[in-house]
């Protein structure tokens, strides 16, 4: 079995369309992250202003100034010290960036000419213990992050929809001839499709860790996503989570994301007779979850998010209540990517045996 | 060891491919004639069990194959007429992977695939790409796959398509030396590649067994119907067109000598001769193929 597991690893490795694909997904990485890198821009307010590493450098040293727990003697420092209140020509002060930290208590504390809102932190944020400091960083890899999983997920599709369906090409005849062509065989075929997706899935989640790490240091994981910038206020996730948790979330959706996309790619690889039908179909199967008219509001779109789409697409999965305990309702995809695993698994396994050769 | 299909049927919607075929076949090696779209193809898919037949079933020493499974397929060799390979594997590698699909051990199928591709003239080749080969080094090659697990039942469908003179004798040497205690069943429209390997032949048109005997058994048939007669070779055209000719020979002398399948003396000067497979094949499938 393991050897027949090799030749099937193999065999998806070497695919043109594959290499082409995974190299692909790691140059966007590498291309989104350092290009989010480079378009930062701060302004400490006094002197020092620039882009790139001096942004992220001043962003830093700001963070450093406030990091700790929010208190509303912290919002008044620091509505004092970096929102402006020079006229700004009628632009609301809330959308004025200067630099992350002042657009994070801007976008929660301020009016629109710059001013104290009359908001306590316990009125924005309850009860809830926000810790702050520099999150932008991590928010920019997170956000990144979801546009390389959704990419991932395709070329997970590009991956797997040949696994079964290339073989009917004509190898299907010597195969299905050969003593484990309808047992062993496929269920290699199964196996490795799973580990050469997991694979694959690992390694780009730690190459773009790594670009976070590189680029933006460790300062912040332990920070809550909730006191950032306004582009990370408005439609994100509303819960009082840190950098690290959110991470922790996206890695675990990425997976569940690739373990889903390949569980129902294997079905399609097997059922189609051709590797190109195999991979339209399984892309389309993919995307079209977003196109249907399911209000975020409705009882359906929880079952919705549980789609893999919505797994590498981690806001409206991740924004749904929490459940029990603190854990968020993100967690029910992974019985929901195992479900799709395992229908996969069996379903690919049963068509295979029984494809007739023509 | 005995394969036998009773009432063996299979239908694509309207046509029937092969049509409650009853057989019985013991060791040997089996000739499968036929025209384009006979049923040939089909018949050694549903013995391959990689076809579900609409009715009737495939029995091995009395066991249906369905219930045989792998141990049927552990048994089985199946070349067939056109068949897929993974360009980026070595001839080697290939197979050795086919090897790991019929269940030999590392060792076994190191050396049953080197023996092999020595047998097929492909040792000097093992380690290239099966991209980089011509039509007849892959055909070779699937040869040297279909008998990797040394199978008690080969079924090889158009081997010889492909080969030039010197790899048929090769292969026909092969299959003679291997078919000792096996059933082999072979397919090819080159009939003479039949005639002198095969034990038997089994003759097929539209779906069923119109005839199946041993050679001298079957060309019985039309004993008196085959003519070889001379004509001036500016007029062997128009007889061409008229007549069932199963061989044209030009001579030095401006006459042509014609093979001629016919019931009665088609010309003048016919004499008659011992009738072969290809004139028992065009006695049966004249035309079939121009359809």
């Amino acid at each position: 079995m393991s050897k027949l597991i090799r030749f099937e690893l193999r065999k998806i490795f070497t695919t043109r369309l594959t290499q082409i694909a995974l190299i692909a997904v790691l140059l966007l990485s590498v291309l989104f992250s350092f290009s989010t890198y480079q378009n930062k821009y701060a302004f400490d307010g006094v002197s020092n202003e620039g882009t790139g590493r001096t942004a992220v450098e001043i962003d830093k040293s700001m963070a450093a100034k406030y990091e700790g727990i929010l208190t509303d003697e912290k919002v008044q420092q620091m509505m004092s010290d970096l929102v402006p209140k020079s006229d700004s020509h009628g632009l609301n002060a809330i959308y004025i960036y200067r630099n992350a930290m002042q657009s994070a208590v801007a976008a929660r504390f301020s009016d629109i000419n710059g001013n104290w809102n009359g908001l306590s932190v316990s009125d924005v944020f309850g009860k809830e213990e926000i810790k702050i400091g520099y999150v932008d960083g991590w928010l920019s890899t997170s956000q990144n992050i979801a546009k390389v999983f959704f990419i991932l997920s395709l070329v997970i599709i590009i991956m797997i929809a040949p696994v079964f369906s290339a073989e009917y090409g004509g190898v299907d005849n010597i195969i299905l001839t050969s003593k484990y062509g309808k047992t062993k065989c496929a269920t290699a075929k199964v196996i490795a499709g799973i580990f050469a997706v997991l694979m694959v899935t690992a390694f780009v989640a730690v190459i773009n860790i790594l670009i976070g790490f590189l680029l933006y240091g460790s300062k912040g994981l332990d920070c809550s996503i909730l006191f950032a910038p306004l582009s990370f206020v408005e439609g994100y996730i509303p819960f009082n989570i840190t950098c690290g948790t959110l991470l922790k979330y996206q890695i675990i959706l990425a997976f569940t994301s690739a373990i889903s996309v390949a569980g129902f790619t294997l079905i399609l690889s097997a059922v189609c007779k051709n590797q190109m039908v195999a991979l339209v179909a399984s892309a389309t199967v993919h995307v079209l979850p977003i196109m249907l008219p399911v209000a975020e509001t409705s009882t359906l779109f929880r079952f919705i998010v549980l789609l893999p789409l919505y797994h590498s697409q981690f806001l409206s999965i991740m924004s749904v209540e929490q459940i029990n305990g603190g854990m968020l309702y993100a967690i029910w995809a992974i019985p929901s990517a195992l479900a799709f695993l395992m229908i996969g698994c069996i379903a690919s396994r049963k068509a295979f045996a029984k494809h007739q050769v023509s | 060891m005995e394969l036998t299909t009773i009432e063996l049927t299979k239908q694509y919607g309207s046509k029937t491919a092969v049509n409650h075929l009853n057989i019985a076949l013991s060791n040997g090696v089996y000739g499968l004639l036929g025209a384009n779209g006979a049923g040939k193809t089909t018949l050694m898919r549903l013995l391959c069990a990689i076809q579900t037949p609409t009715s009737g079933k495939i029995i091995l020493n009395g066991k249906s194959i369905v219930g045989l499974g792998e141990k049927y397929r552990s048994l089985l060799g199946y070349l067939p007429q056109h068949f897929g390979y993974y360009p980026d594997f070595a001839a080697l590698d290939f197979l050795l992977y086919v090897a790991a699909l019929k269940g030999l051990n590392e060792k076994t199928a190191k050396r049953k695939s080197e023996d092999l591709l020595e047998s097929v003239g492909l040792s000097a080749e093992s380690n290239h790409k099966i991209r980089t080969f011509s039509g007849g080094m892959k055909q070779r090659l699937g040869i040297a796959q279909a008998m990797l697990n040394d199978p008690h039942i080969l079924i090889l469908d158009e081997p010889t398509a492909g080969l030039d003179p010197k790899e048929r004798v090769r292969f026909r040497n092969l299959i003679s030396a291997f078919s000792k205690d096996r059933i082999v069943i072979l397919s090819t429209h080159i009939v003479s590649d039949v005639e002198f390997i095969a034990e038997k032949i089994i003759m097929m048109k539209s779906g069923q067994i119109i005839h199946f005997g041993k050679p001298h058994e079957i060309t019985s048939e039309i004993d008196g119907q085959v003519w070889e007669c001379s004509v001036p070779t500016n007029r062997a055209e128009q007889y061409t067109a008229t007549l069932n000719i199963s061989n044209l020979r030009n001579e030095e002398n401006g006459c042509t000598v014609l093979r001629v399948i016919a019931e009665d003396t088609p010309i003048a000067n016919a004499v008659k001769v011992q009738p072969n497979l290809e004139d028992l094949y065009l006695f049966y499938f004249k035309g079939e193929n121009d359809r």
